[in-house]
């Protein structure tokens, strides 16, 4: 990789591959192609309805299965002594993970200055409120009575439920409720400028006056901004250690219960490091085909999956150096208990789990240290499944076979689940995409107020500066699927 | 007093210029609207520093003191006694005063923002123009009714594409 001075006999070639900081918009010209070519995302589309039933036939595969678990009990889904958590609380933490990448890039990468977050910002915010709201749904589920779920909510009460504050499911709740407030509150403060222009730009009377209550009034002025940037600061650095904690409270839950394999101090780096990767991924998963589908590859160029590839590749690395450390210290640590955890789970009853895991988590984004393959939107959004998969499996390994091989030979036990667990898995999906469809629907998908910053605004004067770079972008491979 | 003259620009330069000649001539009360901050603008205004910071401070202490407090008052209240522990004890109770530090923090840093831009905002304020959110930058100037034609010849001397008065 290069930097290249321009100089004139350049201009006329595409974009050099600069993935940097400082990502421009070569081909966005002035705010109001900003405004056109985003707000053109509002129309709803074929696909877009065709998509949206699909999530609705998930979430009511979802439904139906869960009505049968609470009309049987919850016997139906698969649990037998020891393992009592399963497909219910893997999937918990799988969308609790996912819900790390957006407060990552929203906050974290704002922090830092790092300029390839703020076309993707946006669908990464509302993808971690999306995914905290399913994960929230999971500790409901898992109740034979339902109905009864405030019972968990850890407040002074006189039920003769003492809430136990040295407990981390006490922490837990406190962290992910938090963590979802804080999360909406992020996303909907940036929302209230591009709400206010489409507040301006709405000719429907009806929509025109929800959008003037969305927008709270919002004026652009300068004083409205400086309060806003102030605020949003404070907000990003709120939720920089929050990002980092809420993990690492949702690995204590299994690090301070004395489960083989669970019991171990380095759960809460592997968390958070396994949660901004398996984020990322869905964040490929969802923006390579919005980029695709609704002509944004300007907007969300190349050099933003780019460097968004690099920040999966290093967590990647973090996440198998953790794993490694995992294996390392069962195999040669003093304890035969954690000695026979490890082999059982990566040699003996799990081994197809956890070589899924390390297939898809450690050896397939080793393909990111190549830049082609950095910058083929194909192989990223493929990669980004890959991901989800191996994401999903690496909480299934961590969960099952510790529950499965406790420290006794009559403890152990086999778990599987059944169709009510994968019924709820997809409806689980079918809830999280029906969020997201109704959103980019309906609100604009990247920040309207955030691209403008980075678009050079109109002059009256001629300004003796260096070459501009040439306006254009390296377009994706001809032929290609995203 | 609501009376003023608005004028709508289409250059960033051209703005900051008719801000920084109605400063110098003084002719009123200033408002600027921009579609996105800028430092440009913010320069040529050299507004005061956001109060929103006193808020966060504010919120932040008082929800890392209310999260030790709920979870020692209620150990306290609703003991759960183990013989050789502690009944409140702060190492686990500090994951409670992050949080609350955080929530109400956060919360209140919001509501420091709405507070100073005084938002919500049920009419727009006169001199607004839907433009402003769009592309175009716009500069409102409140002032005494002698002082109109000056700001209106000023909004003009720098390029604004359109000026009108309102009231």
């Amino acid at each position: 990789m290069t930097t290249t001075a321009y100089s004139s006999s350049e201009h006329n070639m595409p974009r050099p591959n600069i993935p940097k900081a400082g990502l421009q918009l070569p081909a966005v010209k002035d705010y109001e192609q900003v405004d056109r070519e985003i707000l053109a995302t509002l129309h709803p589309t074929k696909g877009w309805f065709a998509l949206l039933a699909i999530a609705i036939v998930c979430l009511m595969i979802g439904g139906t299965a869960w009505a049968y678990q609470i009309h049987e009990g919850l016997g139906v889904a698969g649990y037998t002594p020891p393992v009592m958590w399963g497909v219910y609380i893997v999937t918990f933490v799988f969308w609790i993970g996912i819900g790390h990448a957006g407060t990552l890039i929203s906050a974290i990468l704002y922090l830092f200055r790092a300029g390839f977050r703020t076309t993707i910002y946006r669908c990464a915010e509302a993808m971690t409120v999306f995914a905290v709201m399913t994960a929230g749904l999971f500790p409901i589920l898992h109740l034979g009575r339902p109905w009864k779920f405030f019972w968990l909510i850890p407040y002074p009460n006189w039920r003769l439920i003492w809430p136990q504050f040295k407990s981390p499911l006490v922490w837990d709740v406190f962290a992910i409720s938090t963590y979802l407030t804080i999360s909406t509150t992020f996303l909907f403060i940036g929302l209230i400028p591009d709400i206010a222009t489409l507040r301006d730009a709405e000719k429907n009377p009806i929509k025109k006056s929800i959008f003037s209550m969305l927008s709270f009034g919002w004026r652009n002025s300068e004083a409205e901004w400086r309060h806003f940037a102030r605020a949003y600061l404070f907000l990003a650095a709120f939720s920089t250690p929050l990002v980092l904690s809420v993990h690492s409270v949702v690995s204590f839950d299994f690090a301070m219960a004395l489960v083989p394999g669970w019991h171990t101090t380095i759960f809460a780096p592997y968390f958070v490091a396994g949660a901004i990767y398996s984020g990322m991924g869905m964040v490929f998963t969802i923006i390579i085909p919005i980029r695709k589908f609704f002509k944004l590859q300007h907007y969300v160029t190349l050099n933003h999956l780019d460097a968004g590839a690099k920040l999966c590749l290093f967590t990647s690395l973090v996440v198998g150096c953790a794993y490694l450390v995992e294996f390392f210290i069962g195999w040669y640590g003093s304890s035969n208990v954690e000695h026979a955890y490890w082999w059982n789970r990566v040699f003996g009853q799990w081994w197809w789990a956890a070589w899924i895991m390390l297939t898809c988590n450690c050896i397939l984004p080793l393909s990111l240290f190549s830049q082609k393959l950095r910058r083929n939107p194909t192989w990223l959004w493929s990669l980004s499944l890959f991901i989800s998969l191996g994401m999903w499996f690496e909480r299934f390994v961590i969960i099952v076979p510790g529950l499965s091989h406790e420290f006794e030979p009559w403890q152990w036990n086999n778990y599987i689940p059944t169709f009510v667990d994968y019924s709820i898995l997809i409806g689980s999906f079918g809830w999280f995409f029906m969020w997201f469809l109704l959103f980019i629907r309906q609100l604009p998908v990247l920040a309207l107020s955030e691209i403008k910053e980075i678009v050079p605004p109109r002059l009256k004067r001629v300004h003796h500066h260096p070459p501009e770079p040439p306006g254009d972008f390296e377009a994706d491979t001809p032929g290609e699927f995203a | 007093m609501n009376q003023g003259m608005l004028g709508a620009f289409k250059e960033l330069d051209a703005t900051v210029d008719a801000i920084e000649a109605l400063k110098k001539e003084r002719v009123g009360e200033i408002t600027v609207y921009t579609p996105t901050p800028r430092h440009e603008i913010e320069h040529a205004v050299h507004p005061p520093a956001s109060p929103v910071r006193k808020f966060t401070l504010i919120g932040g202490l008082f929800g890392a003191c209310a999260g030790y407090w709920i979870a020692i008052w209620c150990s306290e209240y609703w003991p759960l006694v183990v013989g050789g522990k502690a009944i409140s004890t702060w190492i686990p109770y500090t994951v409670f005063s992050f949080e609350l530090m955080v929530l109400i923090g956060g919360l209140s840093t919001v509501a420091g923002l709405f507070i100073n831009a005084r938002i919500p905002r049920l009419t727009m304020t006169v001199g607004y123009d839907g433009r402003f959110s769009h592309g175009d930058f716009g500069v409102w100037v409140q002032c005494a009714p002698e002082k109109l034609k000056e700001a209106e010849a000023i909004l003009r001397r720098c390029g604004a594409v359109e000026v009108r008065g309102a009231s």
